[in-house]
């Protein structure tokens, strides 16, 4: 970057000509001309859908969104939120898919960024293998893992034989799918979490550490004690910037267990159930429901983590 | 670092100078009404139809624009065209018992009672009657059936030999029998498979719930999924596929992962639609193609009643503006000599005289055929719930069936599901 | 240096570890492409066999990949580009007149779950008769690159000095003209980190174009899809679809890796 600020800072700069009045207009109000068209795009697109969910979910609309539907006003909410068979449960899967993956990610991560964090031979092959599983394309990545974790035919199981452990149902599990999905997900985005951590890392300073090492404090508690508190704030947005995808994960679950998420439901988050709700039984009033809970969900849990930020800042 | 900004401003450029050419080929807004979209599913059938198309493109000056997709892809760009209105489907392939009512009821059909009428050479009366009640909603019909199914028995022969079995399994009872026999005999060939998933094995259960005696609703519009003849079905589905099914199986399986295990010679019975026999006697996708046998349906309590159903049909877009040429393309698709060649190539169609002709059947394998004959008298029309929201109904009587599988209370489990099928029926009346 | 040797042993280990487990599943995904699919079922063949380039044939010859993969760069490029056109002034200004609600409005694009937007979205672009171009791909896209792109520039001109602009001013340029000829300049490793992650992004991106797109218009992630038909489960043929689709997108991030690590971690040193 130094190098580019020297080359055009030497360029020879135009000299000032005389201002038009569009000119001067524009460049009073640079500030909302700047910001306008970038914001207008956003509203353009996001406020009729959005209108449009709310209204559908106070409906009973079902079958076709141009079928009459009529005003119940918050009926589905009720029938919502007393749905114990698939709504809470799949709420539960979404916080433990969503819970789950942050936390291992975040322990690892920050224990590769570690690994990763004083300069060794090789470190640009590593960094290329970090940075693999992170640009591939989710759906093949679900195409991948599918074949992978075939009980009878894949890789996951040929391995654990080498290690005499019998086959695993992994996806095909009632209880398994739901972790194995969260295994892809780790193998995917915990490199994510390792690069943020690493640019955190980086960025420290040397002297609380130097300090640290003087007074003869061992490497765990050099950690808990001086590089934790000073990176809690990159923590955080890591989990920020994590968790948002983290709840709308679909596109690993869909290619992994198609709709409705599995027999028994075993993979089905909130994001997968709308889907299903719209797309499969064509329930357009309880699905607008779920999107627009789900939606305060997940800015109800961003809210909280800002304001985590806010303090560990 | 100029080096890697020379790099990729060059892979942008080449990207913008691909992206302009595609561009000039796709965007062509106003397609004229000598064009004609059609979307198909992913299936055998739409594969030869592929390769006849420019006959029909020669005979009529038509431009076909075809989009192909796999089933759930298909029905879910359904969902959100037809849904919004939107007229760039013309022609569409889609499952009567599956989204036919729904789609009817919506008023995303098209009516062509008039057009069937109208040519008599194309003859709509050859085309079978279960399939036309099908695709026939309110006395109007809205759909042209191009795929009929029924489930029959594929078998392992040289299996059943090994372990001195001379005759497949003419009853349920039997095939139990004969499925535990073989594979004591081959450790590692499981005795039966068949589809697991909750929504993918209704269909092929139904022809067990059936030959028990059961159905899923009665006469009446009351559910019956926890009829003694459905508790027994149920239990026995199962119990076959827990006891004599491949280890560790999964509760996800529909037909292309129970087929692979079946071509891979892991299994030696296996109940599925004989539309996908293809699959199991071509040398390139199955390792046992030269040893696979058929046999009818096996007898339950109430005899061998397999289904028979129209599994995919032609229709027509009411939004599109295109709806004549939208319908020549379907005259042509299922006239008599495009079901023959379909049919040939191991696609069972809905012409009555294409079965009636020995060229008709003539590839298909004897026992085969012979099984399709055995079983078309005592087929039962339906192989689903016949409901508007068939998908949520499958996932309700879907339920006993791997809830079975995983070794749960099947009887209470599909005492649960009547209850839940009730009233899932009373919803929508 | 000096703790040289257990913890360097432990470090070489450990990286090595992690580099595998990332690794092979990718390699194993190749590998099973050049597999026909009898030794895909084989597991006695896991690692040697003979390979084929059969799988690439039948996927590049039947399912007009190439097509695929135009229509993906085409839609990728110009979702980028113009994303790029009118999202960088904007973070500019959201960064230089910390208009923090403002931006909201932009990322709330990243918040909203899809699912909701598609069928209405659907209905607008059917009646504008604008369903089945590239234009309404274009257009979904650019909606999931533009908060990308806001969020990783606002990082990016908060980092930037504000004296090179003043001292541009005091040389006579207006502040549209300092920041065309001074802060733009300065930033083209940013806008180049903002523009090949949206490129990825709109490159992965499914479940718009899942639905969005037309015969004409399909992208790679939707058409490797089409393998799971109703005729065959074909790993072999999968493989090679995913390989198709995975391969030119890591090509891409593998060159301009450095950009990409750093747009990845946008914000992130920042309290």
């Amino acid at each position: 970057m130094s190098a580019s600020t020297i080359e055009s800072s030497a360029r020879p700069l135009a000299p000032a000509r005389a201002t038009p009045t569009w000119s001067r207009w524009a460049n009073d109000h640079r500030k909302w001309l700047f910001a306008a068209p970038a914001m207008a795009f956003v509203a353009v697109l996001i406020v009729f859908p959005v209108a449009w969910t709310v209204w559908l979910s106070l409906t009973d609309a079902e079958g076709s969104v141009r079928a009459e539907h009529s005003f119940i006003g918050l009926g589905n909410y009720l029938t919502v939120l007393t749905d114990t068979t698939r709504f809470w449960p799949a709420v539960l899967r979404t916080l433990e898919f969503t819970g789950g993956v942050l936390v291992v990610e975040v322990v690892l991560g920050m224990a590769i960024a570690l690994l990763l964090w004083r300069p060794f031979r090789c470190e640009k092959w590593v960094r290329v293998a970090i940075l693999l599983p992170l640009v591939a394309t989710p759906v093949a990545v679900g195409m991948m893992w599918r074949l992978i974790f075939d009980p009878n035919i894949g890789l996951a199981n040929t391995v654990l034989g080498w290690f005499g452990i019998g086959p695993q149902p992994w996806l095909a599990g009632e209880q398994s799918a739901l972790p194995t999905t969260m295994l892809i997900d780790i193998w995917q985005w915990t490199p994510m979490v390792v690069l943020i951590l690493l640019a955190g890392l980086t960025s420290l300073s040397d002297e609380p550490l130097e300090a640290a090492l003087i007074d003869g404090a061992g490497a765990w508690q050099r950690f808990r004690h001086i590089i934790l508190p000073l990176m809690m704030p990159t923590v955080i947005v890591a989990i920020l910037l994590r968790g948002i995808d983290a709840l709308k994960t679909f596109d690993i679950l869909y290619a992994t267990k198609g709709k409705g998420g599995g027999s028994f439901h075993e993979v089905e988050t909130l994001n997968v159930y709308a889907y299903g709700l719209s797309f499969d039984y064509n329930e357009y009033g309880i699905s607008s429901t779920v999107l627009i809970i789900f939606f305060l969900i997940i800015v109800g849990s961003m809210w909280v983590l800002t304001s985590r930020k806010k303090e560990a800042a | 670092m100029l080096r890697r900004q020379f790099v990729i401003g060059t892979s942008l450029a080449v990207a913008a100078a691909l992206g302009l050419s595609a561009c000039g080929g796709g965007e062509d807004q106003e397609a004229g009404s000598k064009t004609l979209r059609v979307t198909l599913a992913n299936h055998v059938w739409t594969d030869n139809i592929k390769k006849a198309l420019p006959e029909f493109e020669n005979q009529t000056g038509l431009k076909v624009e075809l989009t192909q997709l796999g089933e759930d892809q298909l029905s879910d760009q359904y969902n959100v065209k037809l849904n919004a209105g939107s007229g760039d489907i013309d022609v569409m392939m889609y499952r009567p018992l599956q989204e036919g009512k729904l789609f009817a009821k919506n008023g995303y059909l098209a009516d062509l009672t008039a057009k069937t009428k109208s040519n008599a050479d194309w003859a709509w009366s050859d085309f079978q009657a279960g399939p036309v009640a099908a695709t026939t909603y309110k006395d109007k019909v809205v759909g042209v059936p191009i795929i009929t199914e029924q489930e029959v028995l594929y078998y392992r022969k040289d299996l059943l030999q090994k372990a001195g079995i001379t005759a497949p399994p003419k009853t349920l009872d039997e095939l139990k029998a004969a499925a535990a026999k073989v594979s004591a005999a081959n450790p590692g060939v499981a005795g039966f498979v068949a589809r697991t998933g909750k929504t993918a094995a209704v269909t092929q259960f139904s022809s067990f719930l059936y030959s028990f005696g059961g159905d899923f609703v009665d006469a009446n519009g009351k559910a019956t999924v926890n009829s003694p003849a459905a508790k027994q079905a149920y239990a026995f589905y199962g119990g076959l596929i827990k006891d004599l099914g491949p280890k560790n199986v999964s509760t996800d399986m529909g037909w292309p992962e129970a087929m692979a295990i079946f071509t891979q010679g892991k299994a030696a019975f296996y109940t599925e639609a004989d539309s996908l026999y293809k699959n199991a006697t071509d040398p390139a996708k199955s390792k046992v193609a030269d040893s696979v046998g058929f046999a009818p349906f096996p007898a339950g309590p109430a005899g061998s009643k397999a289904y028979n159903v129209p599994s995919w049909a032609l229709g027509v877009n009411a939004a599109s503006e295109n709806q004549d040429n939208a319908w020549k393309f379907i005259e042509w698709a299922t006239s008599k000599t495009q079901t023959l060649a379909n049919q040939k190539a191991g696609v069972p169609g809905a012409r009555t005289s294409v079965w009636a002709d020995p060229a008709g059947t003539s590839t298909y394998p004897k026992d085969l055929a012979d099984a399709i004959a055995a079983s078309t008298p005592t087929g039962v029309g339906h192989d689903r719930p016949l409901v508007v929201k068939v998908a949520a109904a499958r996932e309700i009587v879907g339920q006993p069936i791997v809830d079975a599988i995983t070794g749960k209370d099947a009887a209470a489990s599909a005492d649960a599901a009547n209850t839940a099928f009730q009233t899932f029926l009373d919803s929508e009346k | 240096m000096r703790a040289r040797t257990p913890f360097t042993v432990f470090r070489v280990v450990a990286l090595t570890v992690v580099v595998l487990t990332l690794i092979a599943p990718l390699v194993w995904m190749v590998a099973a492409s050049l597999k026909t699919n009898v030794d895909i079922y084989d597991p006695g063949k896991a690692l040697a066999f003979t390979p084929t380039l059969e799988n690439y044939t039948k996927v590049l010859q039947q399912a007009n990949y190439v097509d695929f993969i135009v229509n993906s760069l085409w839609i990728a490029f110009a979702s980028t580009v113009l994303s790029l056109l009118i999202g960088v002034p904007a973070a500019y200004s959201m960064s230089r007149f910390a208009m923090r609600r403002s931006a909201l409005v932009v990322l709330m694009a990243r918040v909203i779950p899809a699912v909701s937007l598609l069928v209405p979205w659907y209905y607008v672009f059917s009646n504008l008769k604008m369903v089945g171009g590239f234009s309404v791909l274009i257009l979904s896209h650019m909606f999931v690159a533009l908060p990308l792109i806001v969020y990783i520039m606002m990082g990016y001109f908060d980092g930037l000095p504000l004296e090179l602009e003043e001292s541009a001013l005091v040389d006579g340029l207006t502040p549209i003209g300092a920041f065309r000829r001074i802060t733009l300049p300065l930033s083209t490793p940013g806008i180049a980190t903002a523009g090949i992650l949206s490129f990825i992004f709109s490159w992965n991106n499914f479940m718009f174009a899942l639905v969005l797109s037309g015969a004409d218009t399909k992208t790679l992630p939707v058409a490797i899809f089409d393998f799971v038909g109703y005729a065959s489960i074909d790993w072999g043929g999968l493989m090679a679809a995913s390989t198709v689709v995975t391969v030119p997108i890591m090509v891409i991030a593998l060159f301009a890796q450095k950009y990409v690590v750093s747009g990845l971690t946008a914000g992130a040193t920042k309290g």
